[in-house]
């Protein structure tokens, strides 16, 4: 199979499938580039004291990789000393870029996969791995980027036989002590090679971390922004949010709740400390986690608390988004933390810390805040709270939790009055698994929607607890959901699905479907106007579609749906546009992006597939529209127009096969319909099939004829329409040309690219009318030029995409000769020299195809093979002959080499260069018969297969294609120029069987033999 | 290349002086042509348009005088010491080449890479 993805030359390529998305673009290269050590702490600790208790000290921490197992040492030196110890600990952790889930969080861009990117090899898209889902979804707080560090401030203090008197109050923030502290922070950040130093001291523990966290990035990124590129978090962080809602709280709070404040999700990480599967959940709880107990009790320390905290928190402006992200890094660690906490005193202690930590971080939150939280709703939010709760917290944004957790514990029957003496309790333990799904049918609606919510959280990257969900027949239930009345319910279903159909375990995905989870998420997408519960929606379809035997079943439900409520709407195309109505700009909505997520996946379906699409009402219009929107805007690099293009590349693999009238284009009576160019160009194209055969007359004018024909194609006229065109017909328009070469221009997205020239690619494919104006239109519109430029690209699959569409192009002679003047250099630069890869390093594949794209450009031009002559590449080739290791590259080049020798004219040069006949003979395989029965295995399929009448090219004999090429496009060439290879029999008898013909032609027409005289 | 008759040709072209190498009494330029208007334009492997009836180099005597002078296989000669060649027949432009009394003569050729060359810089 792969072979046909190599050569097929007129194939297209499909796109495949991408996986699903992730809803965070932001950071994703990023990530990639990280390549550390697995995981790394840092720990800093601080010691704080109170101004004006003489002594005190103290430390600590330690760090290993695992775990961090941290040792407080509180000072009791002396009496009324108040001593504060701050632990910073910094956590990173690298998890390889290989893995897929991990891959996926943060920037959906990077192709968890690198596989699904890919074309599919023409003929099919099945192929396609499917690549797996990102998961879209990803939740939660669960979202695990994959570097994920750790910040921990660990605050401990120490009270010591003195209550705390006002002047035993920790310091106010910004005291000079803690001023200190940060320096001392800073420094040593820095010395990791942090670029930013974070002014307002405040920040540096948290903030700094995440300096650290984004060295790469740094340049991108103000350093208070550092927060922002867990954009993915952020979501995740909604979702989190959900399973937060008290059920008190829930009906009015909808949606405010949700984008609300973070930390909940992080109490519910604590209290609910799910056994073995919280391992791996990635819960930030450790800032949270303190700050959320701290609310609770009211133990020794809560006078303190109560004083200190206010003043704390009150500077914070309560960015909530940011604050989401900046924590986001922090995951998975709360665990470590446990047992330090599990005395109240302890974790009343730890409060101030993390006031402090929140205080520092809120210079981050001001830049950043993407979200504006609702403000109206926070304050309703505050109203609900409980008094005490708002002695401590100003800010609402701990309630939400609080209110979650009491609605959970009274599900599980416990409640009790505060979390902390929840966690506390020995006898209170987590909902299992069962449980959660029996909520999910739980009479009453919030308790539903929390379930669903917790179940989110509870797959995010987690594959075991997805498969449990499967197993305990959670999936139908919450499929259910979907056509809840409730917003709230449907929403918090729709998120769960969305993670749970995520991963490489298509198990869960068939579940959903087999639930007739895909028309319900389709009906709901129909019914809801809610942006959220769109992008969840959406979401989930994009997990689905990666799965091969699911695209069909998405098209049958989704296709129209999708593309009349996201595509269409936020393309800006409009149907029957007004004059007054002003032309839109496409909008890069996340929804636009996973449902073009999901349709890219699905194009890659087949040719009913593309079919379907094709003929999908408006899609193909509105993609154009956002393309050519995208490239007005110099807008090109996003996630979004990645999936259009691909889209459309898809949709353009085999138009000149599938589409409904596309005979008639290739069409020989259509072709010699009078005035138009096109077919006789065609004709030309033709010529190879009647060449030799023809009376000498005919084959003169005819070549006469495509002389003319020659000079004319530049003026090339396409045909008139009489009316505008649309749909499908769209796709192969040579307008479309200049679309595709501005992309290829433009974007720095190498996907964009790939699809961009694999679009090109497969419309300059084929025999047809149309493919004969796009060649044209290429050439007209200077895209040769930029795809040459693009040859020198560092991706391996844009390099052949490029090359493998120069191929193609080069069906038109005149394409031919200035690809083999002006790409020649190029080509042969990504050969591998000898032993040697290039730089690059391309792949075999990518190899193979260049070596096909310069043995068609060669073939049938002497010019050309002078050109590759000159590019030095008989050296190189030779070498791949020789040494390749790999048999199609070793083919491929064979193949160039006994081309370029059966230009006799050559011979002299490259004699002289010291090359002999054995350097161009096939190797191995013995008599060149046998390799040229060989080829056919491979070959045929890297050749252009021209079903029609280019026998010639699909067929293995070299010299076949050489006569019939010199009878076609040359028409006249001289036949003794080149020489057809000595030892091949079969050759000399065809060309003596040709010969008369030729020789009729001399011998009537011109001087037998040209002269040629020295001087 | 391609032309139009009775269009004007435009081409780039790079001068070429070869200096004649006497053997005996024959003077050698190294290369050798073919073309010409009396020649089968058909024929013609190097011109890219087969009707093209022009005179092109078609060897070139490795280290002779032409090659150190520049000139390539499958270059087109455009003038000899002023005078055009895109309108002679074979043995009109041989007799060019190959005054007894000229020790130099200058050349104008013309050949795609010059063409592509420019092309591309303006491409």
């Amino acid at each position: 199979m792969h072979s046909c993805a190599i050569c097929s030359p007129l194939a297209s390529l499909q796109a495949c499938e991408f996986p699903a998305e992730e809803q965070s673009p932001s950071n994703q290269t990023s990530l990639a580039m990280m390549q550390e050590p697995q995981e790394m702490v840092e720990e800093t600790v601080t010691i704080e004291e109170d101004p004006g208790t003489p002594t005190s000290h103290v430390s600590v921490v330690t760090s290993d990789d695992g775990t961090t197992r941290r040792t407080e040492t509180k000072d009791m030196s002396t009496n009324q000393k108040v001593t504060k110890v701050i632990k910073t600990i910094t956590r990173r952790r690298y998890l390889p870029v290989t893995v897929t889930e991990t891959l996926v969080v943060p920037g959906g861009s990077i192709t968890p996969q690198s596989k699904p990117s890919t074309p599919v090899p023409t003929t099919f898209p099945t192929t396609t791995p499917s690549p797996s889902e990102t998961d879209p979804v990803k939740n939660t707080k669960a979202s695990k980027p994959l570097v994920t560090k750790m910040v921990k401030t660990v605050t401990t203090r120490t009270v010591r036989q003195v209550p705390l008197g006002p002047d035993g109050l920790p310091l106010p923030e910004g005291s000079s002590p803690l001023g200190s502290y940060t320096d001392s922070i800073d420094r040593r950040y820095l010395k990791n090679g942090e670029r930013y130093i974070t002014t307002p001291q405040a920040t540096s523990t948290l903030t700094r971390s995440y300096n650290n966290y984004n060295d790469s990035y740094s340049d991108a990124l103000p350093p208070d922004l550092g927060g922002s590129q867990y954009g993915g978090r952020h979501y995740g962080l909604h979702d989190g949010y959900g399973i937060g809602d008290a059920t008190d709280n829930y009906g009015s709070l909808s949606r405010g709740v949700n984008f609300r404040p973070p930390r909940y999700p992080y109490a519910m990480a604590n209290s609910y400390r799910p056994e073995n599967s919280y391992g791996t959940l990635p819960i930030r709880k450790d800032d949270y986690g303190h700050v959320a107990q701290p609310q609770v009790p009211m133990g020794s320390s809560s006078v303190d608390l109560n004083r200190s905290q206010p003043e704390r928190f009150q500077p914070e402006p309560y960015g909530l988004e940011d604050d989401r992200r900046s924590l986001g890094p922090e995951e998975e660690e709360p665990y470590d933390l446990e047992p330090d906490y599990s005395t109240v005193s302890r974790r009343q202690g730890t409060l101030p810390g993390t006031n402090r930590g929140r205080t520092m971080r809120e210079p981050l939150r001001d830049g950043p805040r993407i979200r504006g939280y609702e403000d109206p709703i926070e304050a309703e939010l505050i109203d609900e709270r409980h008094p005490y709760i708002h002695g401590m917290y100003p800010a609402p944004l701990a309630q939400p939790e609080r209110g979650s957790m009491a609605s959970l514990d009274r599900l599980a029957g416990r409640r009790s009055p505060s979390i902390d003496s929840i966690r506390k309790d020995p006898r209170w333990r987590d909902p299992d698994l069962q449980e959660v799904i029996a909520m999910l049918g739980h009479p009453i609606d919030p308790v539903k929607s929390n379930a669903a919510a917790y179940l989110q959280h509870l797959c995010y990257e987690n594959d075991k607890i997805k498969k449990d969900v499967r197993h305990l027949k959670g999936i139908p239930v919450l499929a259910s959901l979907l056509d809840h009345p409730k917003a709230e319910v449907h929403r918090k279903a729709c998120g769960a699905l969305r993670n749970i159909s995520y991963g490489k375990d298509h198990d869960n995905k068939v579940a959903i479907k087999n639930c007739d989870g895909i028309p319900a998420l389709v009906r709901l997408l129909r019914k809801t106007n809610d942006m959220e519960v769109r992008e969840l929606i959406t979401g989930t379809l994009w997990n689905l579609s990666s799965y091969e035997p699911l695209k069909m079943v998405i098209i049958n439900h989704g296709l129209q749906t999708m593309t009349n409520e996201v595509i269409i709407p936020h393309s800006g195309w409009e149907h029957e546009p007004n004059e007054d109505s002003k032309p839109r700009d496409a909008e890069w909505t996340t929804v636009f992006k996973n449902t073009s997520g999901c349709l890219r996946n699905v194009s890659s379906d087949g040719a009913e597939a593309r079919r379907r699409l094709r003929e999908c009402e408006g899609l193909v219009d509105a993609l154009l529209h956002a393309l050519q929107s995208a490239v007005g805007k110099k807008d090109m690099d996003n996630k979004s127009v990645e999936n259009c293009v691909c889209i459309m590349r898809n949709l353009s693999y085999h138009v000149h096969k599938e589409i409904p009238g596309a005979e008639k284009f290739t069409d020989p009576s259509v072709l010699h319909a009078p005035g138009s160019a096109g077919p006789q160009r065609k004709k030309k194209d033709d010529a190879g099939c009647f060449g030799g055969k023809k009376a000498k007359e005919e084959w003169f004018n005819q070549a006469r004829k495509n002389g003319e024909n020659d000079k004319n194609y530049d003026t090339l006229d396409l045909p008139k329409r009489t009316e505008p065109t649309k749909g499908f017909e769209l796709l192969y328009q040579p307008e479309v040309v200049r679309l595709y070469l501005s992309l290829l221009t433009e974007s720095q997205n190498y996907n964009t690219l790939e699809a961009a020239a694999g679009a090109l690619q497969n419309l300059s494919a084929g025999q047809w009318t149309w493919s004969n104006y796009i060649r044209a239109t290429v050439r007209k519109e200077k895209g040769l030029p930029i795809l040459v430029e693009l040859l020198r690209s560092d991706s391996d699959k844009v390099v052949r995409a490029v090359a493998i569409a120069l191929r193609n192009l080069s069906i038109d002679r005149r394409n031919k000769d200035l690809i083999g003047s002006y790409a020649m250099r190029d080509l042969v630069s990504n050969l591998p020299s000898g032993q040697q890869r290039p730089a690059k390093n391309l792949e075999e594949d990518t190899v193979v195809a260049i070596l096909n794209t310069i043995h068609e450009i060669v073939t049938d031009s002497s010019e050309n093979a002078r050109s590759l002559i000159q590019a030095q590449a008989i050296e190189k080739l030779v070498a791949i002959n020789k040494t390749s290791q790999s048999p199609r590259e070793d083919k491929a080049a064979s193949h160039v080499l006994q081309m370029v020798w059966s230009y006799k004219d050559l011979r002299n040069a490259l004699t002289k260069e010291g090359w002999n006949k054995s350097h161009f003979q096939p190797t191995a395989t013995g008599t060149p018969k046998a390799a040229k029965n060989g080829k056919p295995g491979y070959d045929d399929t890297t050749l252009p297969l021209m079903e029609k009448n280019q026998d010639g090219y699909s067929t293995i004999d070299q010299r076949d294609k050489d006569c019939k090429y010199k009878s076609s496009g040359d028409g006249s060439v001289d036949l003794t120029e080149r020489e057809p290879l000595k030892n091949d029999t079969n050759r000399k008898h065809y060309v003596r069987s040709n010969r008369p013909a030729v020789k009729l032609v001399d011998a009537c027409d011109v001087k037998p033999q040209p002269v040629d005289s020295w001087v | 290349m391609s032309f139009i008759p009775g269009q004007p040709v435009t081409a780039v072209v790079q001068r070429i002086e070869i200096r004649k190498l006497r053997q005996g009494e024959h003077l050698i330029l190294g290369f050798s042509i073919g073309g010409g208007i009396d020649q089968d334009p058909g024929q013609n492997p190097f011109s890219e348009d087969k009707s093209d009836k022009g005179i092109y180099v078609t060897r070139v005597t490795p280290e002779g005088p032409a090659e150190v002078a520049g000139l390539m296989m499958g270059d087109k000669v455009m003038q000899v010491n002023g005078w055009d060649m895109t309108m002679v027949t074979h043995d009109q432009a041989r007799k060019r080449l190959t005054k007894k009394n000229e020790d130099v003569v200058r050349l104008l050729v013309t050949r795609k890479s010059l063409e592509q060359a420019v092309r591309h810089s303006m491409m």
